[in-house]
């Protein structure tokens, strides 16, 4: 697969993050084109997840440069955040807003939004992930697989440049983890471009068009998931496929 | 500033010396007081529906008085009543030991609602007795949780014992009153006392926190 | 006993006094409203200092809740009266003076703000870290995450507990009547230098109290049963 000549959707240079003494990230640089869906493999502790939250600035990056749509990331957290959607594991709706209003609360304090048009967008977005019906119940209500969904079109109601997926599905049982990545998969489809952290191989061999596989905090291995799943080069990365297949 | 304390302070240290001793045996007469009472209404909260009753209406009543109304109640309307306390220090103790009691009454009778009922029924699935069960299961626990509850309520008796000096007993707060009154110099003098009682409450509360926090760390009570 | 109580509790001498026992209970209303309101925006302040990231700020927040939570009210408030006034008239260099009832609302209000901001601490900690970052992902600003996310839920969380010291509050405004404060108490003091009859007027004063108090914690108790059935608090 060759990079299309647009700029990328997001590109990072050569980005490194330490606490304290210990360096999880050591120099990643990669060009995420527009439209493109890149999942991130890789065992615990390789520094999957801290890239992620790198990217939006949740963990402050100890060195290297982040450009969104070529622009670089200077020192407008809250404009970068606002323009890369983040769906987590654990949801994180807020608690005493109702569904929509978890949807339209970032148009309407961060774009400033005046409440009508915000309320079309957020059930624009719920409609999306199918949850129109459930939009004025409160989180606790609802299944988490419900709650991931909500989630997502909180994410995908900032209308952002590029959806970063933690782990989106770790944190729910086998039957209601397939909504959610089915939800995923249309928004792939639809050309969304997506960053995605998981353990889910088969989501990442069929919905992605390139894998990368982290290891000690450095791109080990990148390509189609063809060739990533079929051959990969790295012996490490052989032995990590192998080990999530036993 | 310097010299008022030594004239009004380090001058006067035996007469609050004196008052500080008498603090410290109010607090722990009262507190020993309330200990025994405390445990009496807890037994009496579980013998049966009327002495329940009896009980809770006493924890209550304690509980929502103001501990000055009560060391007034006590010391002018009791004598009339029951023919005692028949000094100022009396009255004192009986005061602060009833306000002590209802406390620790509540606090015993959440630590044993606070048990699993598991662990009552794992004792007798193992075939104890009921007494076996409370000797060696619960009431090993409930003192457990009341012993961080216990050195806070110290920490209580001591603050509201500030309130006896109303009745004329001699204590901390009587005797920096006095000199205040004497000499209208009362700057070092009450900001010494001030200090005195916060560093004595201060180190009892400190003390409680590191029990519980020492007992959550061990058993994973949550005290 | 109980005759005798029942005998001596004579209804008429505290309908003779109804009206000035009614102004000295307006009193306390008045001073517990008061230093509510100074306690609750004290407590607020260092409740949220006292969960920051600055080092110092939380050095100096915790220090102000232990010395106030562990000093005794009523020496707060002898100290109020007696120390601050000459202090602060030191440092203006001009004669200041501090009535009873001000110096009674700055004691209870400090006191009970060093109570209160342990209650806001543990509200603003039991918010979950995630909620705040959902937040940020989103570009939401410090000040409406504060506002809209953070406080609202903890709000609910401290609701009972902060009610609870309310009530608190309220007991400890007996203690006012020892300034020369013209509260509940003094009057029932007052009353009884002419009537000498201590029995009916401390037993009444108790009764008072103790009713106030019973009737503000149960009602407390079931609006908190309510909103934990609400999923609320």
């Amino acid at each position: 697969m060759t990079d299309p000549p647009a700029t990328p959707a997001l590109s990072v240079r050569n980005l490194h993050k330490s606490f304290g003494p210990l360096e999880v990230l050591r120099g990643i640089s990669l060009d995420i084109a527009q439209g493109a869906v890149v999942t991130l493999i890789g065992a615990s502790g390789s520094g999957k997840s801290t890239f992620l939250r790198c990217l939006n600035h949740l963990e402050q990056p100890t060195s290297g440069e982040i450009y969104v749509d070529g622009v670089p990331i200077t020192d407008d957290i809250a404009g970068l955040r606002a323009r890369l959607g983040m769906v987590f594991q654990q949801f994180n709706l807020w608690p005493h807003m109702t569904v929509l209003g978890n949807v339209i609360e970032a148009p309407l304090r961060v774009k400033r939004m005046p409440r009508p048009e915000a309320v079309a967008l957020g059930r624009r977005f719920l409609a999306k992930v199918n949850l129109l019906d459930k939009q004025d119940e409160y989180p606790a209500r609802l299944s988490g697989g419900q709650q991931q969904r909500v989630a997502i079109a909180r994410a995908l109601a900032m209308e952002p440049k590029v959806m970063l997926f933690d782990e989106a599905t770790s944190s729910l049982d086998p039957e209601l983890t397939n909504e959610v990545l089915a939800v995923m998969r249309d928004l792939a489809r639809d050309g969304t471009t997506m960053v995605v952290v998981t353990h889910e191989m088969a989501f990442a061999r069929e919905v992605s068009d390139r894998v990368v596989f982290l290891h000690m905090g450095q791109v080990e291995e990148d390509g189609p998931p063809a060739q990533v799943f079929g051959a990969p080069v790295s012996p490490r990365c052989r032995q990590f496929l192998s080990s999530v297949r036993a | 500033m310097l010299d008022n304390f030594y004239r009004y302070v380090v001058l006067n240290a035996g007469l609050l010396g004196q008052g500080l001793l008498v603090t410290l045996q109010v607090c722990v007469q009262a507190f020993v007081l309330g200990v025994v009472l405390a445990i009496a209404v807890s037994l009496l909260r579980v013998t049966g529906r009327i002495p329940r009753a009896i009980g809770t209406a006493y924890v209550e009543f304690f509980r929502a008085t103001p501990v000055l109304v009560q060391l007034l109640w006590v010391n002018y309307v009791w004598p009339d009543l029951f023919g005692f306390p028949t000094t100022a220090m009396g009255a004192g103790v009986i005061a602060l030991a009833l306000q002590t009691s209802a406390y620790l009454a509540e606090t015993i009778r959440a630590g044993i609602e606070g048990l699993p009922r598991g662990q009552l029924e794992a004792g007798r699935a193992v075939g104890m007795s009921s007494l076996q069960i409370v000797r060696r299961i619960v009431a090993p626990q409930v003192a457990l949780v009341m012993a961080p509850a216990l050195i806070s309520q110290m920490a209580v008796v001591i603050k509201s014992s500030t309130l006896v000096s109303v009745i004329a007993i001699p204590d901390l707060m009587y005797a920096a009153l006095k000199i205040v009154n004497e000499w209208f110099e009362p700057i070092e003098v009450l900001t010494s006392t001030a200090f005195l009682y916060f560093l004595l409450i201060f180190l009892i509360s400190l003390a409680a926190n590191r029990i519980s926090d020492r007992f959550r760390a061990r058993f994973g009570l949550a005290v | 006993m109980f005759a005798r109580l029942g005998q001596s509790l004579d209804p008429a001498l505290f309908w003779d006094y109804r009206a000035t026992l009614l102004a000295g209970l307006v009193v306390n209303i008045g001073i517990f409203v008061a230093s509510a309101m100074l306690a609750s925006v004290l407590a607020v302040a260092i409740g949220v200092a006292r969960t920051s990231r600055n080092r110092l700020l939380r050095g100096v927040s915790t220090l102000y809740a232990e010395l106030f939570r562990n000093t005794p009210e009523y020496v707060l408030l002898v100290w109020a009266y007696y120390v601050l006034p000459l202090i602060l008239s030191r440092m203006l260099a001009h004669k200041l003076a501090i009535g009873p009832v001000p110096a009674a609302i700055l004691a209870l209000g400090f006191a009970y703000s060093g109570f209160m901001a342990e209650t806001v601490r543990a509200g603003l900690l039991a918010v979950p870290r995630g909620h705040r970052e959902a937040a940020l992902a989103l570009g939401i600003s410090h000040f409406d995450i504060l506002r809209r996310i953070v406080f609202p839920q903890a709000l609910r969380r401290m609701l009972p507990d902060a009610l609870n010291q309310y009530v608190s509050l309220f007991k400890a405004t007996s203690i006012v009547s020892l300034i020369s404060v013209e509260d509940i108490m003094y009057q029932v003091s007052m009353i009884n230098v002419e009537e000498m009859r201590p029995l009916p007027l401390y037993t009444g004063a108790a009764l008072l109290y103790c009713a106030i108090i019973i009737v503000a914690s149960q009602t407390i108790q079931a609006l908190t049963r309510n909103w934990h059935r609400r999923g609320w608090a």
